[in-house]
């Protein structure tokens, strides 16, 4: 196996895991899957298999459960995608509130279409309500809750983002 | 009539004060007394749930299940270790008030949590936070934790009793599904969130296979009030099956949208009103009356009745989780089956192959019939499918996904029957 296939999980999360580990009966391993991948994605962007590899390597567990886990929940990315992850909610509230319009002027903003990435955005047509309904249309940038968007709402946040860099 | 409405009394009480979220705006509202006094006279676990069954508060997740009543289910004699699981999931489309819950009161939840705990002989319990609230939520809902364990309000020998109850923050990572009882407990335990088969059911086997209670955000941070002002103060609000106040999320077409909350029993139009009527003065049309999983109601029907269990159950739908979806009159029902249908179709957890393959069918069914290459045979297959799915699977998603569907096609069919081309 060449170097770049193994990927070692950094010393710091492996603390974090092991600490989060405390919450559950001795011996019990897989529940810290889950929040181990947050921070493996947070730190890598996107989950490969050798993330995956090294993640049942520490937990000493079959890499089956955690690609099983990586795999199940829809937060987990398992291609590569954009800096930034933008997911706008189409759901039944979201929509009457004219969530489908932000979606397709972020679409022309970015020149991407929904559910592919630039080097910089991911835009995700988020399917699933992300309870902020009485705030619709909303959309989450990298965790951050945006609501009642307006186009000039989502220019300001473009650009704050783009200032950020 | 609004004016009389009595509003934000209980779960959003720290929303009167510009700190809602803080240690000393709870504690300036009486918060922590009733766990206090708890821990203090080591009460007895029957009598809180005893307290707690006279109440009658129902369950907030969605079911409506008496909680006390749940509670009791927990053998109290058995010295298993046991567990309680705050469903801080919230992912019922429309439903927006734990997030707030979360985000201004989140103490009152751990005092709930500590309380339930207590009063099931539970040492260990959880708060599964959905993993999109890892932002803004979830920092509201540690800070509190860390607080109330530097109080020692949590934690080894709380208030110097002898007492230990551990009170632990978890977090998800995108599943709908994870909001069903048994599939959080999966999650919890690090694994895909497929439903168990019940029974067993959780206070018996639940999660690590010890005994376990499951209750809503809602419903865990209503309970330190309700000790301590007692079971007839709150059931002197609301009515006789729905006592008490409940969180209303009122979004879509009306000017101010929002979390209320309400007695039960309260007239959908004085709720109505206080979401500040229906947007651009248009009529209203169609109201869903407790998150996307309850059968839709039409605008002259729902105008007549009041928000409590019963009520909207003889009305032919539920109360569910609160979530009220407003539609005016030039709202497309077709399209709003549609994106029901759709996110159905990408939720099913698969397990069952009734809902894995129904949820698909509706969706396409409608997607067909919105492209204008629907068949009457098309909506006939459609009314015939709620049927094949519900009842027919491990949990209650398949009836979730259902139950809109026949009553979209019920009240609209006029609308459905349009998107078919005049065959000649
Ligand atoms: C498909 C499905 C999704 C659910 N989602 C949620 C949810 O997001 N939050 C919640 O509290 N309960 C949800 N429930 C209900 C839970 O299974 C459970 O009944 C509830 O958490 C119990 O709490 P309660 O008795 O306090 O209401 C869901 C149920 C089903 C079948
Ligand atoms: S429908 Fe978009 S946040 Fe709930």
């Amino acid at each position: 196996m060449k170097d770049k296939d193994l990927y070692n999980i950094p010393s710091e999360a492996c603390t974090k895991i092991n600490e989060w580990l405390l919450k559950f009966p001795d011996g019990e391993k897989k529940p810290a899957i889950i929040y181990a991948l947050h921070l493996i994605q947070k730190e890598n962007k996107y989950i490969k298999s050798k993330h995956v590899d090294a993640l049942a390597n520490l937990l000493n567990l079959k890499k089956i459960d955690v690609y099983e886990v990586a795999s199940f929940y829809s937060m987990f990315e398992l291609e590569k995608v954009g800096k930034h992850t933008i997911s706008v909610c189409t759901n039944v509230s979201c929509m009457l509130k004219g969530s489908d319009e932000i979606l397709a002027y972020l679409e022309r903003k970015l020149k991407i279409k929904v559910g592919t990435s630039s080097d910089e955005y991911f835009l995700k047509d988020e399917r699933e309500c992300l309870a902020a309904c009485c705030g619709a249309p909303m959309m989450q940038v990298d965790h951050r809750y945006y609501e009642n968007l307006t186009k000039e709402k989502v220019d300001k946040i473009i650009r704050d983002i783009e200032n950020e860099k | 009539m609004k004016n009389n409405i009595r509003i934000n009394e209980l779960c959003f009480s720290t929303l009167s004060s510009n700190n809602p979220n803080s240690l000393e705006t709870y504690l300036s509202q009486g918060g922590y007394s009733t766990w206090k006094k708890i821990v203090n006279d080591f009460t007895d676990k029957q009598e809180i749930i005893d307290l707690v069954v006279k109440s009658g508060l129902r369950g907030r997740g969605g079911a409506g299940f008496s909680t006390g009543k749940k509670w009791s289910f927990i053998n109290l004699e058995s010295d298993e270790i046991k567990y309680l699981v705050c469903n801080a999931d919230e992912s019922e489309p429309g439903t927006c008030k734990d997030r707030d819950i979360l985000r201004y009161n989140p103490h009152a939840v751990i005092e709930g949590m500590l309380i339930a705990s207590y009063a099931i002989g539970a040492n260990v319990s959880y708060c599964y936070l959905r993993g999109e609230f890892m932002g803004e939520v979830y920092k509201n809902f540690k800070q509190a934790l860390n607080e109330a364990y530097s109080n020692n309000f949590v934690g080894n020998n709380i208030l110097g009793s002898e007492i230990n109850i551990e009170l632990h923050d978890l977090i998800g990572a995108g599943a709908y599904i994870v909001g069903e009882e048994t599939a959080m407990l999966e999650s919890i335990e690090g694994k895909k969130g497929f439903p168990r088969y019940k029974p067993p059911f959780p206070a018996i086997k639940g999660l690590f296979n010890s005994p376990t209670i499951i209750n809503n955000v809602e419903t865990l941070a209503s309970i330190p009030k309700i000790i301590s002002n007692g079971p007839i103060w709150f059931n002197s609000i609301g009515t006789k099956d729905s006592p008490g106040f409940k969180c209303f999320s009122v979004s879509g077409h009306v000017n101010k949208p929002g979390n209320y909350e309400v007695p039960l029993g309260t007239p959908f139009k004085d709720l109505l009103e206080l979401a500040g009527g229906v947007k651009n003065n248009k009529k209203i049309k169609a109201v869903i009356p407790g998150g996307s999983s309850v059968p839709v109601l039409p605008g002259n029907i729902i105008m007549n009745i009041n928000m409590d269990y019963e009520s909207i159950a003889n009305a032919g739908s539920l109360l569910g989780s609160g979530a009220v979806i407003i539609m005016d009159e030039n709202t497309n029902m077709v399209k709003v089956l549609h994106r029901i249908a759709r996110f159905y179709y990408s939720e099913s957890c698969g397990q069952c192959t009734p809902c894995r393959e129904g949820t698909g069918w509706m969706y396409k069914i409608i997607d067909k019939l919105l492209s204008g290459k629907g068949s009457l045979k098309d909506i006939e297959t459609l009314e015939s499918l709620p049927n094949m799915i519900a009842s027919s699977t491990i949990c209650a998603f398949g009836d979730a996904a259902a139950m809109p569907v026949e009553s979209f096609i019920k009240y609209y069919k006029n609308e459905f029957l349009n998107y078919i081309k005049n065959e000649d």
